[in-house]
């Protein structure tokens, strides 16, 4: 059960007292950054049950090598690094389970987004929050996995070209081309969902 | 509109073009709208995911996504714990068989060796009564290629005969 003792704790100070095996406030920290890490996985895998599984999975990882944190980052950080990992390594085996051929011929060829027409008008313009996460959601889910890994790595942890190349292990060059598709598909596809309205 | 601009103008955005390379682009901005639209284009789009995640929450409550994880960590930390003493098995085994095994060799060629020597040429000295009943010795060295052959004297036989009271029984 949580201990509410803890709440008021800074997260370093849990940290040191989970690393001597206090398991109380190592479950503060697990309350603390629980939506953030299972965010983070959700926005990869956009796949719920999936999203849960692994940001669980990052959590007993981050527990077995607790005593490895030294503090260079901050414990946030650190656990979304693990949990971006295991979600990459999960992304590998989908990729190792079916031909992603089309994927591979549209990067080379510079794909279908290169060519469509700049979209002029903000399409998100007049939206409401929810409304918009719900297309943004919609969109994401339609980009493929390289495309969108990219732009969640890039969007959402904020990591550099170089930063991104080094964790999906391919150029800076690929990375690039990635995150521009990644955009300009987003772009027309939130502007394709604003036509209906 | 060539890639090679397009990858420009989107490094220009994320802030990772050179100074002098965002110089270069900056004036492009002022002359062409097709670039000014796509900047635009791709500064509204990072803004539109600005903050998406934030909304995502975990569909999960506390106690129940916790006690998963809980029970995974303790499962782990028993299965370590059981594999403790089965590690110092295993280690002994993994020393014991290669061992065994290298005895198992060092005595058959110990034995083939033995057999071999026997037979060939290159044999050890050895001794051994001639005559049993004689008293006589012979000693063989093969490596030197000498014999050497020794009598009793007098014979064991004889002497017992001799002085009876030397029997032992």
């Amino acid at each position: 059960m949580p201990d509410n003792n803890n709440s008021s704790t800074d997260d370093k100070s849990l940290v040191r007292a989970a690393q001597k095996g206090d398991m109380v406030a190592f479950e503060e920290l697990v309350a603390r950054h629980r939506d953030k890490i299972y965010a983070r996985a959700y926005s990869m895998m956009r796949n719920e049950e999936e999203a849960i599984d692994l940001s669980q999975e990052a959590w007993v990882k981050a527990w077995q090598r607790l005593k490895q944190f030294q503090g260079e980052s901050s414990f946030g950080t650190w656990m979304t690094r693990i949990v971006i990992n295991l979600c990459l390594d999960q992304l590998r085996r989908h990729k190792r389970q079916r031909a992603e051929s089309i994927e591979a011929m549209d990067e080379e060829s510079g794909g279908v987004e290169r060519q469509m027409p700049v979209v002029t008008v903000n399409p998100t313009e007049r939206l409401e929050r929810v409304e918009l996460r719900q297309r943004i959601d919609q969109a994401l889910s339609q980009l493929s996995e390289a495309h969108r890994t990219a732009l969640v790595l890039h969007e959402f942890e904020g990591m550099e070209y170089k930063e991104i190349a080094r964790t999906m292990e391919c150029s800076i060059g690929t990375v690039m081309s990635r995150l521009f598709y990644a955009r300009r598909k987003m772009a027309v596809l939130l502007s394709d969902l604003k036509k209906p309205q | 509109m060539k890639q090679e601009l397009q990858l420009k103008l989107q490094a220009y955005v994320d802030g990772e073009l050179p100074d002098h390379e965002a110089g270069e682009v900056s004036e492009l901005l002022a002359q062409d709208t097709e670039v000014r639209g796509l900047v635009s284009e791709l500064k509204n789009t990072r803004a539109a995911l600005a903050g998406f995640e934030a909304d995502i929450k975990l569909p999960e409550n506390r106690e129940f996504y916790w006690s998963k994880i809980e029970r995974e960590i303790q499962r782990f930390e028993k299965a370590e714990t059981a594999v403790s003493p089965v590690s110092i098995f295993a280690a002994w085994r993994r020393f014991l068989i290669p061992a065994s095994a290298i005895a198992a060799l060092v005595m058959g060629v110990l034995m083939v060796g033995r057999q071999v020597g026997h037979e060939g040429a290159h044999r050890g000295p050895e001794t051994e009564t001639t005559f049993a009943d004689s008293g006589a010795f012979t000693y063989r060295d093969y490596a030197s290629g000498m014999t050497l052959v020794w009598l009793s004297y007098p014979a064991e036989n004889d002497l017992l005969e001799t002085n009876p009271g030397n029997r032992l029984d």
